[in-house]
């Protein structure tokens, strides 16, 4: 494959001069200093609460480099849509696809994207990337998200639920930040008084990833699963495990008794709602709304809110799921253009863009950040607890047919967190469907008795 | 002889009637178009008719027809090409076992007739008093059809804002009676019911419009005729006008009940199916199915078992007008 860079001389002195002050300060970096001059790349991306960040990391890219990027914004469901019918056409519209955790694995499997390094063979990783539980790399013999694979994308937001909580009111009331389950559960009872206030407001909703994804760090936090070892191919269904069990019952008990009354209908929009209105003591949200919090056109509580990793049961480590998003190159757009995706993932992935990204009121994908000055700096106290949390976030999904297990998994919860069945039968009913579609594309699989 | 046979019998040209009486008698023309006339008449009929004919092909049968197809497979990606692959009836089968389905199923039913049957009451009572109002017609008539007009995504915004627990104006309204503040869209109880309350708000101009073209297109001697006989307003309604506008009732009320069995979109921007299967409509079920979780085959065979559903009932309503053009 033959490259075919147009760049311009400005461009080239700017990169020898840079090269030449770089290299007579220090070893030679690993990194260019300046991305080259590519083709115009399209970018496909949801509309999510850390996108205005990435739109200000991008228009620092196109000011420092002169490409040019465009954006096209759209809702969660719509995002996945316009993905899907762009890889499957004659020719992609879309260079870049950012992919959630929810549907990653359905593009590296299905051939969609192009491993990075087949692109440009000299592509190098910043060694201070999050790699997010290899969701990276991709093993196409093995199917496994494993370093032995391929590198298939690069981080665009390594996104997790951290716990809000209000640090006022937590002063007031001389609570301790809850590091147990126990812990939260009293912290949120002791400052219930609804309607005023609510001990904690949960993302009961179902939706595309709604209630699943704010049950993950109870069922993990309690040592529960969906899956006894998806990395080894054994895929026997273990949601309903007694941990799995006491995990489902805590959060309904939560939402009953020191939580919100619609619970069941709240999805994340709500649940932010509810914080910057000032409403809620606690909440366990993603970690991309923190800039929401001390905005103070959207806040009532600027200032006040403070981060805790999520809590767990005793003995057990913390374990927040991920629902990060990943930057893949289509391998259906031509060659120039790819070359362009990787010019801007190259330059996208350093420890400067990420502080660009950490200023626009993003999460950085880049380690380096994190032990930057910017993380003591009051306004991003929300920093040293998710380089605390992240390193032992858990990947939900390593498989291509994930939707179907999160649609069986959202209804499944949102039941049982509505009152429409028990949490016993909402657990058998879930490992019996997620086994039957499992056994379905000829998974390894299997299930637990079913809980009495 | 009818009298629309008798106008158009009166309206052909006489060489052109006795074209036609001659072909019927002996097959041979008056003009002397003999047989193989008749196969050029016949296969000019076929290329004056292609175009349409293809075009429907094009735009109706193939489509559904691939989706048929589609619904005997199941489809799989790698290396970024699809394969198709047979299944037989495994979809079909599937369907009976899918309890997403049958709750959609279950709910489509309840909520298409509750708020059909909702919007034919008060449209008809609406339609009434504006029949028999004589200044301001044409205003009560805009303002009634107002929620008509309106896009489906804004009656969502306003409905969402209408319902909400913490500051919606129903429960604004209901606590100026002291009545504690309910969650309408959230609860399993009330979501399904509040989604039939915005149905009816939404379509009832649409039956209104109807009922009220019916009401006024009624022959008025009759109404006289009933006064007359010193029939009060109670008889006039129940022995004049309901049996008068049967036939308008039945098309609308079948157009309707077509219309509600296809929701969408309410439910989708309200309840997004929830809390659990308690808002869970067809359409929304092979939205999950197809689109969201990709399974191609599987959404089409329920696309043909919709289908197939809304079939019968536009066969029902076909009968039922029928039916009632039968009636004196």
């Amino acid at each position: 494959m033959t490259r075919n860079i147009r760049i311009p001389r400005r461009t080239v002195l700017k990169g020898l001069g840079a090269a030449g002050l770089g290299g007579a300060l220090a070893p030679l970096s690993w990194r260019p200093l300046h991305a080259a001059s590519v083709a115009p790349i399209t970018i496909v991306i949801n509309q999510s609460p850390w996108f205005d960040s990435f739109r200000k990391t991008v228009e620092a890219y196109e000011a420092e480099t002169g490409n040019k990027v465009e954006l096209d914004v759209n809702p969660f469901a719509g995002s996945l849509e316009k993905q899907r019918n762009s890889v499957r056409s004659r020719e992609g519209q879309y260079d870049i696809l950012i992919m959630n955790s929810g549907w990653f694995t359905e593009m590296y499997a299905g051939g969609f994207v192009d491993a990075i390094t087949d692109i440009d063979p000299g592509f190098q990783l910043d060694p201070d990337l999050y790699t997010l539980n290899d969701t990276i790399y991709y093993n196409a013999q093995k199917k496994s998200l494993t370093s032995d694979g391929k590198l298939m994308s690069i981080p665009v937001s390594p996104l997790i639920p951290m716990l809000y909580y209000r640090g006022d009111l937590y002063e007031e009331a001389g609570l301790t930040v809850p590091k147990t389950f126990d812990e939260l559960e009293a912290n949120a009872r002791k400052l219930h008084n609804p309607p005023g206030m609510y001990g904690i407001v949960q993302r009961g909703a179902r939706g595309p990833a709604t209630v699943s994804y704010d049950f993950y760090p109870y069922l993990y936090g309690f040592g529960g699963g969906i899956f006894k070892n998806q990395s080894e191919g054994d895929f026997t269904v273990t949601l309903n495990s007694p941990e799995g069990r006491a995990a489902l019952d805590y959060y309904i008990r939560l939402a009953k008794e020191a939580g919100h009354p619609k619970t069941a209908a709240n999805d994340q929009a709500n649940v932010i709602q509810a914080m910057v209105t000032g409403t809620a003591a606690h909440v366990m949200m993603v970690i991309s709304a923190v800039s929401q919090m001390d905005d103070p056109d959207k806040s009532a509580v600027v200032d006040k809110v403070e981060y805790a990793v999520p809590p767990s049961a005793p003995g057990l480590p913390t374990a927040p799921a991920l629902g990060h998003w990943l930057a893949g190159i289509s391998r259906n757009v031509p060659d120039e253009r790819k070359r362009a995706a990787v010019e801007f993932l190259r330059w996208f992935q350093t420890k400067d863009a990420q502080l660009e990204t950490a200023r626009a009121g993003g999460v950085p994908v880049n380690a380096a950040v994190y032990k930057e000055p910017i993380a003591e700096e009051r306004q991003y106290r929300w920093m040293k607890p998710l380089a605390q949390a992240l390193p032992h976030a858990v990947n939900s999904y390593q498989f291509p047919e994930a939707s179907e297990v999160i649609a069986v998994l959202e209804l499944g919860l949102n039941r049982a967190v509505a009152g429409e069945i028990g949490s016993v039968e909402a657990l058998n009913g879930m490992a019996g469907e997620i086994e039957k579609i499992m056994a379905g594309h000829n998974y390894s699989t299997g299930q637990l008795s079913p809980l009495q | 002889m009818t009298t629309s046979q008798a106008s158009a019998r009166a309206a052909t040209p006489p060489g052109s009637a006795r074209s036609a009486a001659g072909h019927d008698a002996s097959g041979c023309d008056a003009s002397g178009y003999d047989a193989s006339g008749r196969g050029d008449q016949r296969l000019w009929r076929w290329i004056a008719f292609a175009p349409a004919l293809a075009m429907m092909v094009a735009l109706s049968v193939l489509p559904i027809a691939n989706l048929v197809v589609t619904s005997f497979q199941n489809i799989t990606w790698a290396d970024g090409q699809a394969t198709r692959s047979w299944v037989g009836l495994t979809h079909y089968r599937a369907l009976f076992s899918d309890n997403l389905f049958a709750a959609g199923l279950s709910n489509t039913v309840i909520f298409a007739l509750a708020a059909v049957a909702g919007q034919m009451v008060l449209a008809f009572a609406m339609a009434l008093m504006v029949s028999k109002i004589g200044r301001g017609r044409v205003l009560y008539r805009a303002i009634f059809i107002l929620p008509l007009l309106i896009p489906g995504i804004v009656i969502g915004a306003i409905w969402k804002l209408m319902l909400n627990f913490d500051f919606g104006l129903v429960n604004k309204a209901l606590g100026l009676f002291g009545v504690m503040p309910h969650d309408w869209l959230g609860s399993p109880e009330t979501a399904l019911l509040s989604v039939i309350v915005v149905d009816i708000w939404h379509w009832t101009p649409f039956c209104f419009l109807l009922f009220l073209a019916g009401l006024e297109s009624l022959p008025q001697d009759v109404f006289e005729a009933a006064k007359m006989d010193g029939a009060g307003p109670w008889q006039e309604l129940a022995y004049v006008t309901l049996p008068l506008m049967v036939p308008t009732i039945i098309v609308t009320f079948a157009f309707r009940l077509i219309v509600a069995f296809k929701v969408f979109d309410e439910v989708y921007l309200l309840t997004g199916g929830g809390p659990g299967t308690s808002t869970e409509v067809l359409s929304f079920t092979l939205y999950q199915r197809f689109f969201t979780e990709d399974k191609a085959g599987y959404g089409s065979a329920m696309s043909v078992a919709i289908i197939f559903l809304v079939s019968i009932l536009l066969v029902v309503a076909i009968s039922a007008r029928r039916g009632t053009g039968r009636q004196p």
